[in-house]
């Protein structure tokens, strides 16, 4: 039971860094990324290949790059610079001058491309039969299954306090409204001075940062990793999980995959196997979907709606600047552009 | 040489299954203006009832009928139930797209529920395979290749020559002016949801007689090349998406030739990533909409 709530808690922390980093780039800058776990993968990848040795099969059966046998700080960092420098290749390729639903078709395309290549290419990361066996971080090789797990949740709460210092930080920040304002029209932003491709650049390749993080913390809890663990599937039931919670506010998103992901697939585990084997897991897929709709339609700002409309409510309407003596209806009714007419009148320039 | 228009063969018949599903996807993009994720499990969904109905007694031919009349009502239901509320109090594309991520969670596991996962076949098959000149084709890809192209035929005469069609493309080219105009843009979008259906179930029913399997994922794996098409060819542009389907039909089996065939899905890709770099409107840009 103890071992069972600490798995729990690990693989929630984790999920959480994966949500804090999807909901960067969804929630504040409003890009659709439907291959996010694509960079999970990545950061997985690069975080086994550099902290493992030669391969323990010899005759060519196991075979990757690299084989540096990092120690796994340098390792977890490492994985995170490559899921970012990769995040940085692909949103140049599709930020330019793409409508934001049609990036979401190509960001697709481009996992599909990756996923194609580590598949086949058996060379780079073991193709499909993927990598095992990646080191135990800390003393784990030597301690019990139980401890083990309590070490690596541990980690992983450093991790994701720093990420969700980085996400505050952001939220906070001129940046973060800026990003906001694209968000809900990027003409509006742009018309007032805001560079909406460079400002989504940068808050892509910190989300896909994060999520090369979440995916070392992977693979160094689980140990192995194949492709059949990032298929497309997997983006959009994080993305699912994301909206459901509440994008725009990072509590939101932790709430939403630590329900949607860990606590349905925990669920799955004590239900009966009723009907042809995926039954249940098809169940879940379809509560998810309904519930995605449903959330959509009836409360679509997700389950804890965005803060900053509370934050309002509390410290008054705009603090200084040009706009502060519009009329109430700016700061108050739905959310819409016209209020971050104001919002970004009262702060001018970042 | 022989092997190239072998190749170029293959390529048709890939071509012909993307066309179909391509131009469906591209009218009911063209109309509604948001891309849906759950169009290859309508694929799936139209081959399915295609062989429950085989199954039960029916020709193969009649079934393929019952099949896109059902894939043709999930489409309008759908639309009906979940686009149309949202659309009313005017969504953002992206929330529309995201729930069309809902509904394929929502379709593409009913049919686990339904039809299981094992893989099922159809009774009748392609034939054997013919030499006609330098190409390799079987008779069903010749039936599936004949149907494409008189499929796509009718939907040209039906968009341009009939009432409905100018219709039709009035509420795609601006559906506010088409509203203003007297059209009854609503009637227009349930009927486009139905035809993109119709589209979608024969498009599915060739997947599945050209891979010979049909598995409840089979529509949704096939779903990006034919977003790879339509982005080729210029989101929303139903000529385009011909277009594009050809292209990228024929690259993939000719890819096949000189690379790994295991990259082919790869290849065909890359090309799209590629065009969208140097041409992001697609290769028949829409006309001042969306950029």
């Amino acid at each position: 039971m103890l071992f069972f709530v600490l798995d729990l808690l690990t693989l929630g922390a984790i999920n959480a860094i994966m949500a804090v980093g999807l909901n960067l780039q969804y929630g504040q800058a409003g890009i659709l990324n439907f291959t996010y776990y694509t960079f999970i993968a990545i950061g997985a990848y690069i975080a086994a290949v550099t902290t493992l040795g030669k391969p323990t099969l010899t005759g060519g059966v196991e075979q990757y790059v690299l084989q540096w046998r990092l120690p796994w700080p340098l390792a977890l960092l490492l994985a995170g610079a490559v899921a970012g420098v990769l995040g940085l290749v692909v949103v140049l390729i599709v930020i330019r001058r793409l409508r934001s639903d049609y990036l979401a078709i190509v960001t697709v395309s481009i996992g599909f491309i990756i996923w194609n290549v580590i598949t086949n290419y058996i060379p780079l990361f073991n193709g499909s039969n993927g990598l095992f066996a990646v080191p135990y971080i800390l003393n784990g090789a030597t301690v019990t299954p139980i401890e083990y797990t309590l070490e690596v949740l541990v980690v992983s709460v450093v991790v994701l306090a720093a990420c969700l210092w980085v996400a505050r930080s952001i939220f906070r920040s001129p940046y973060g409204r800026v990003l906001r304002a694209i968000r809900e029209d990027d003409v509006v932003a742009a018309s007032f001075g805001k560079s909406t491709t460079g400002s989504r650049v940068w808050v892509f390749v910190i989300g896909c940062i994060m999520a090369g993080l979440a995916g070392a913390m992977l693979v160094f809890y689980i140990s192995a990793w194949n492709p059949a663990g990032f298929l497309p599937q997997e983006s959009f039931i994080l993305m699912a999980a994301i909206v459901i919670g509440g994008p725009g506010n990072y509590w939101g998103a932790v709430l939403g995959t630590f329900i949607f992901i860990e606590l349905l697939s925990e669920i799955e585990r004590f239900l009966p196997n009723v009907g042809n084997g995926a039954a249940v897991g098809a169940g879940r897929a379809i509560l998810i979907g309904i519930l995605l709709i449903a959330v959509v339609r009836f409360r679509p700002d997700g389950l804890i709606p965005e803060r900053w409309l509370r934050w309002y409510k509390t410290k008054g309407p705009l603090p200084s600047g040009p706009a502060s003596g519009d009329p109430p209806h700016l700061v108050t009714g739905r959310r819409g552009p016209h209020r971050l007419w104001g919002w970004a009148l009262s702060r001018g320039k970042s | 040489m022989n092997l190239l228009a072998e190749a170029v063969g293959f390529g048709l018949v890939t071509a012909a299954v993307i066309a179909l599903a391509a131009v469906g996807l591209s009218l009911q993009v063209s109309v509604t203006n948001f891309v849906n994720f759950a169009y290859g499990d309508f694929m799936t969904f139209g081959a399915y009832i295609t062989y429950s109905a085989n199954v039960a007694g029916l020709n193969f031919f009649p079934a393929v009928l019952v099949g896109a009349a059902g894939t043709g009502l999930l489409g309008v239901v759908s639309n009906w139930v979940i686009f149309r509320p949202l659309v009313k109090r005017k969504s953002r594309t992206l929330v529309l797209l995201i729930c069309t991520v809902g509904l394929s969670f929502i379709v593409q596991n009913a049919m686990v529920l339904i039809w299981g996962t094992n893989s099922d076949r159809y009774t009748v098959s392609i034939g054997n395979a013919l030499h006609i000149g330098p190409f390799l084709f079987t008779p069903g890809d010749l039936i599936l290749i004949a149907v494409a192209f008189g499929l796509l035929a009718l939907l040209h005469i039906f968009l341009q020559y009939t009432r409905f069609g100018t219709a039709l493309r009035a509420t795609s080219n601006n559906s506010d002016l088409a509203q203003a105009c007297g059209i009854d843009t609503g009637r227009v979008i349930t009927w486009t949801w139905a035809i993109s259906g119709l589209f979608c179930a024969v498009a599915g029913v060739g997947l599945a007689l050209e891979t010979n399997t049909l598995r409840p994922a089979l529509g949704f794996n096939e779903l990006f090349v034919i977003f790879g098409a339509i982005i080729l060819g210029g989101i929303g542009r139903v000529y385009g998406a011909m277009l594009g389907a050809l292209i990228i039909g024929i690259l993939t089996e000719v890819s096949g030739m000189f690379a790994d065939p295991a990259y082919k899905g790869a290849i065909a890709f890359a090309v799209v990533v590629l065009v969208l770099l140097i041409r992001p409107q697609g290769l028949l840009p829409s006309r001042g909409r969306s950029a």
